[in-house]
């Protein structure tokens, strides 16, 4: 009786044990992720390789008429904010919709555009660079920014996903910010590095 | 001890059995993969819901297009590769509608948004005895111009469902990259 007792404690005991050690170690990956990672400042002008793009930025400058094929009303003004981008992955792609983020000051999303011909984001091919304009709306009576603040998003690459077991790019993360002095038109110049 | 040691045995063999199956299993996106019907340039390829015969390839520079009665030249940074073909729908009615180029390196471009409004470009719908034609217009690399394959497919993501490959052959450079015979201005007109 006391045998069967004592094994019992002891099976309590592992069991504890064990929920203890995997919250610990719950908690302790919680803790850091948490962690403040500091915030990597990117040069404007320089590649950046985000995973499935070579991103270069070149330029940003606000307009108060239509750019590219879109229009813009009379009183309206828009953040343009053009790109070098190059397809480093093995087949045509639009995955860049998130590539640029605006932290703060105009809309949510911007309109992107094809440079070359106004086409409304189209697929980019491999190997083929491509410069690219990112046009976010700007909100009634905001006044632009001398430098836009953007957030560079990178993706890692997985062979098999966990759900349908497929290649691809996922798990978006921000690699970096990069402050783009604002332009007062389409002439402003690129920027070099 | 002999009996633990055994134990120990039978699950490091069970581990190594598991890992084995796992490695060595087919892959999900391998099982589902579309199901290949190779051919060559000029030949006539059955597909599941289509034939396919491919006459002809021609590079070019530059693009003209007409978009909305606007005349356009698409530049590329690239060459345009257009490919015409013939298409015909089997027993029933069928689209066709990928088109992918697959270079030598094995970078894959699909047919090119760019020129989606075109005559021609893909989806196409066919009709059993009604002789269907494609353009199809794709923005490459000039290294990916020789020995590239053609696939073209029913469906943009068609799991288990058959895709044309075709072998479009060898083609010669010139001394700036670009391949033999590479035309200025290729004009997207209606008739082709």
């Amino acid at each position: 009786m006391f045998g069967s007792a004592r094994s019992k404690l002891k099976a309590w005991i592992a069991g504890g044990i064990g929920t203890f050690a995997a919250l610990a170690v719950g908690g302790a990956l919680g803790m850091f992720d948490s962690l403040q990672k500091p915030v990597v400042m990117l040069e404007p002008g320089q590649p950046v390789e985000t995973g499935p793009w070579e991103v270069r930025p070149l330029r940003a400058y606000t307009v108060d008429k239509g750019v590219y094929g879109l229009p813009l009303k009379a009183g309206e003004k828009a953040l343009v904010f053009e790109a070098e981008m190059t397809n480093r992955t093995a087949l045509s792609s639009k995955d860049y919709f998130t590539t640029f983020k605006s932290t703060g000051g105009t809309d949510d999303k911007p309109y992107i555009v094809l440079v070359r011909d106004s086409s409304m984001s189209p697929a980019l091919q491999p190997g083929l660079p491509e410069r690219m304009a990112y046009v976010w709306g700007l909100p009634a009576g905001a006044t632009p920014p001398e430098r836009f603040v953007l957030a560079v998003n990178g993706e890692i690459y997985k062979k098999r996903d966990n759900l349908y077991g497929v290649p691809g790019w996922y798990n978006e993360h921000v690699i970096g910010t990069v402050a783009i002095p604002v332009g007062a038109g389409p002439d402003t110049p690129d920027i070099r590095p | 001890m002999i009996q633990r040691i055994a134990n120990i045995a039978v699950l490091l063999l069970a581990a190594l059995l598991c890992y084995g199956m796992q490695t060595t299993k087919p892959h999900y996106a391998d099982l589902t993969a579309p199901i290949p019907v190779y051919g060559k340039i000029g030949e006539t390829i059955q597909a599941r819901t289509f034939d396919i015969a491919v006459d002809k390839v021609v590079f070019a520079r530059t693009l003209k297009f007409d978009r909305f009665g606007q005349k356009k030249l698409l530049t590329t940074g690239g060459i345009w590769a257009i490919v015409t073909a013939r298409l015909d729908a089997r027993d029933r009615s069928a689209m066709v509608a990928a088109a992918t180029w697959q270079g030598p390196d094995g970078l894959n471009y699909r047919a090119s948004e760019r020129t989606s409004l075109a005559a021609g470009a893909l989806p196409v719908a066919l009709d059993p005895g009604v002789a269907g034609r494609t353009r199809l217009v794709f923005e490459i690399l000039p290294s990916q111009a020789a020995d590239a394959l053609l696939l073209v497919s029913g469906k943009l993501a068609g799991p288990l469902d058959s895709e044309a490959r075709v072998a479009l052959g060898a083609v010669a450079l010139q001394a700036d990259g670009v391949p033999e015979g590479t035309i200025e201005t290729y004009e997207l007109s209606d008739a082709f």
